[in-house]
């Protein structure tokens, strides 16, 4: 007696099941537990095995077709047996989009009419499967008749749910990325955190703002100390102003400090070279020079080339602390956030300072945490004491 | 402040101007070649230069191409910068053991100890009236070699910077010049500036078909995008400005942007630069496009010597227009 070979019902909720492909061919002899066929469901692909012995016929279904569950697709009959009469074309099988050419799998009823497949272009498909169209109801307005992307376009306007496609990324934004990724996925970094009392640091801008900008025509920012309390600092910390070069750590011979700038499309850092020999005023007449052409975006390649430490100041955003990525080769970036009045002890009783955080990210390759933990001391000690480093 | 007009060069100045700031920057910097002293080549690209540095730092050599290129690759290996002056690019043929099996090979199979900080400029380029023998673009040659860097400029501007880039490199660089642009004037500013090799630029920006060219065909195809323009299409240039390294990103990006690509570049089309470029975008755009991407290059024949002949061998501003109309189904 004829067995049948039905679409089986691999999960709850299973409507139709794919056809893969065939193991066993029109005519061939099976033994039961022979694997007949491959069914792909939504999670996997599993092997349906025969029922009994006999002989595979009445095949009526292609490899890449979906067939519903629990119709026959093919019997188990005895030799010389035909298949019942009543198995009929599988009418509801259609071959999928991206069904794979049929296999040369021998049928006697080639009950599939393998209908014409439109041809498609790749983002045109693509576009169909997101949106959910059924390209067979389209007509191809491309040369040949192909389906094109602006048919699938026509035929559904995109939905609310589809994501918008991402912009274009200028050189800059597509340079940052690329920087920031190839840093944090490479550099080991580590980081140190340390408050400070800057007291001294706002009083001593306070008493030279004035000089300087009458001298000098610039009004140095706060930034400005830092870039050259930091630089003097660096000479004295030869590791923290190095590079790793892939297999050992070079010392850079010059202390050229970038400063992290905000530009339309991403961040810069502009360098102002040699800065542990420059002035207050002379920085800030670079830093504002720089400060301008990043601004109208005609930052010269020499203006953001050859730095060996850069300082971030996000204190002008109210930020209090934030830890900063490296920018290779430089070894480390020193993260400053706002000075803000806060509660602390003075003398046992609690008074009112302005305080700030630094954040040290460093490249643990070029140097360890005890000689970090150095420099940031002295970075301190100069912040508390600029008139020192700065006569 | 308003930016003072922008200084012009021609192409072939922007190549004197690159050379002499290295040569001034770096001693070891020195160029050898066929009549680059007195006669400062064929093309006048290297007028003067002996004027200024002397004939040890350039240095006419003998007629041999094999001979002079194997020197350089030495003198790169033992301390200097060879900028080699190879007249026509139909000569890189001699050269092709020095440059192959030694120069791009030393670094490598040295374990680093050894490198060859060396440039060999040439030319390409037809219709220039030159016969089979000096009309060739066989640039593809070079980029099948790993352990070659392949600069194809396109401008005065990205000329001098991508030379002064290649200059300073410490691996081998074949940078080819197209020697019928050698007087194409273009913008390039007085202060030091170099471009990083591999590094592609937008030339024009579009939103409907992307033409993708490379030395010569980027005025092809910045002509072909006027043409584009009138019709009704918005074609984007975009110069990969070095075959290897190549930007494949940049590359990839655009044509998801417009989803229609016709690449385009002076050497033989068959198995040629544009089928690199072709694959590498097929492969990294292809849910995004609209249509197979095209290739334009040289037939597949010795250039010929007849004028008519000739300019049919090589893709036009016409039948570059032409192509790019079919593909967005506008013919």
């Amino acid at each position: 007696m004829a067995l049948s070979v039905v679409m089986p019902a691999l999960e709850m909720a299973q409507e139709t099941g794919k056809l893969v492909a065939w193991r066993k061919q029109e005519g061939d002899r099976v033994v039961k537990g022979d694997v007949l066929l491959e069914v792909e469901t939504d999670k996997a692909v599993i092997e349906l095995e025969a029922a009994g012995d006999g002989i595979l016929a009445g095949v009526n279904a292609q490899a890449g077709a979906v067939v519903p569950v629990g119709q026959t697709i093919a019997w188990i009959v005895a030799p010389g047996e035909v298949p019942p009469p009543e198995i009929a074309p599988a009418a509801t099988a259609r071959r999928t989009t991206a069904a794979a050419p049929a296999a040369p799998v021998a049928t006697t009823s080639a009950s599939v009419p393998a209908a014409a497949e439109a041809k498609i272009s790749p983002k045109a498909r693509r576009l169909a499967k997101e949106r959910g169209i059924d390209i067979s109801r389209l007509r191809g307005s491309g040369p040949g008749g192909e389906i094109l992307a602006a048919d699938i376009l026509a035929a559904a306007p995109p939905s609310a749910s589809t994501p918008p496609e991402a912009e274009a990324l200028s050189s800059v934004a597509r340079l940052m990325a690329e920087r920031t990724t190839q840093s944090w996925t490479t550099v080991p970094h580590f980081f140190l955190v340390r408050e400070l009392d800057a007291t001294a640091l706002v009083e001593a801008r306070k008493q030279m703002l004035q000089t300087i900008e009458k001298t000098g025509g610039v009004r140095p920012t706060l930034t400005d100390f830092l870039v050259a309390l930091v630089a003097r600092v660096l000479t004295k910390h030869p590791q923290m102003n190095s590079s790793w070069t892939g297999s050992a750590v070079r010392q850079n011979p010059e202390v050229n400090i970038a400063i992290a700038m905000a530009v339309k499309d991403g961040v810069v850092g502009a360098v102002i070279p040699g800065a542990n020999r420059l002035g207050l005023a002379d920085i800030a007449a670079q830093r504002s020079a720089l400060t301008e052409r990043a601004r109208a975006g005609k930052l010269r390649p020499a203006d953001i080339a050859g730095a060996t430490f850069t300082v971030s100041n996000l204190g002008m955003y109210n930020v209090d602390a934030f830890i900063a990525i490296i920018t290779p080769p430089q070894a480390a970036i020193l993260a400053v956030g706002r000075v803000a009045d806060r509660v602390v002890p003075v003398d046992g009783k609690p008074g009112i300072r302005p305080m700030m955080t630094l954040a040290l990210s460093s490249d643990h390759r070029a140097v360890d945490g005890a000689r970090a933990a150095e420099f940031l001391n002295d970075v301190a000690e100069a912040f508390r004491e600029p008139r020192e480093w700065l006569p | 402040m308003p930016d003072a007009a922008p200084r012009e060069l021609t192409f072939a100045q922007a190549i004197r101007e690159a050379l002499a700031e290295e040569m001034r920057r770096d001693s070891r910097v020195c160029i050898m070649g066929e009549d680059v002293a007195e006669a400062g080549t064929p093309f006048k690209v290297l007028s003067g230069l002996v004027e200024e540095f002397g004939k040890e730092r350039v240095l006419d050599t003998p007629i041999s191409e094999a001979g002079f290129t194997g020197l350089a690759v030495g003198a790169a290996m033992t301390g200097l910068r060879p900028v080699v002056d190879i007249m026509f690019g139909d000569f890189i043929t001699l050269t092709m053991d020095q440059m192959v099996n030694q120069a791009a090979k030393v670094h490598y199979m040295s374990g680093g100890t050894w490198k060859v900080p060396m440039v060999m400029r040439t030319t390409l380029g037809a219709t220039r009236r030159s016969a089979a023998q000096h009309s060739q673009s066989l640039h593809a040659w070079f980029c099948h070699v790993p352990g070659l860097k392949v600069v194809l400029p396109s401008t005065p501007y990205d000329a001098k910077g991508l030379l002064k880039a290649a200059i300073r490199d410490e691996n081998p660089v074949v940078f080819f010049e197209d020697k019928m642009m050698y007087k194409q004037k273009g913008p390039v500013p007085a202060e030091e500036y170099t471009i990083p090799l591999g590094l592609a630029d937008v030339k024009r920006a579009g939103s409907d078909i992307t033409l993708v060219a490379t030395s010569s065909m980027v005025q092809v195809a910045l002509g072909a995008a006027d043409l584009l323009d009138q019709a009704g299409i918005s074609a984007e240039v975009v110069d990969p400005r070095t075959a290897w390294p190549l930007d494949e990103h940049t590359l990839i990006e655009s044509a998801k942007k417009t989803s229609r690509v016709i690449v385009m570049d002076e050497g033989y089309e068959r198995y040629g630069v544009t089928a690199e470029i072709a694959s590498v975008i097929a492969a990294g755009a292809f849910y995004d496009l609209d249509a197979p991407v095209k290739r334009m290059g040289a037939m597949h024949v010795p250039i010929p010597f007849s004028p008519p002949l000739e300019d049919v061998t090589v893709p036009t501003e016409q039948t570059v227009f032409e192509a790019a109309r079919a593909l967005c189904g506008r013919s």
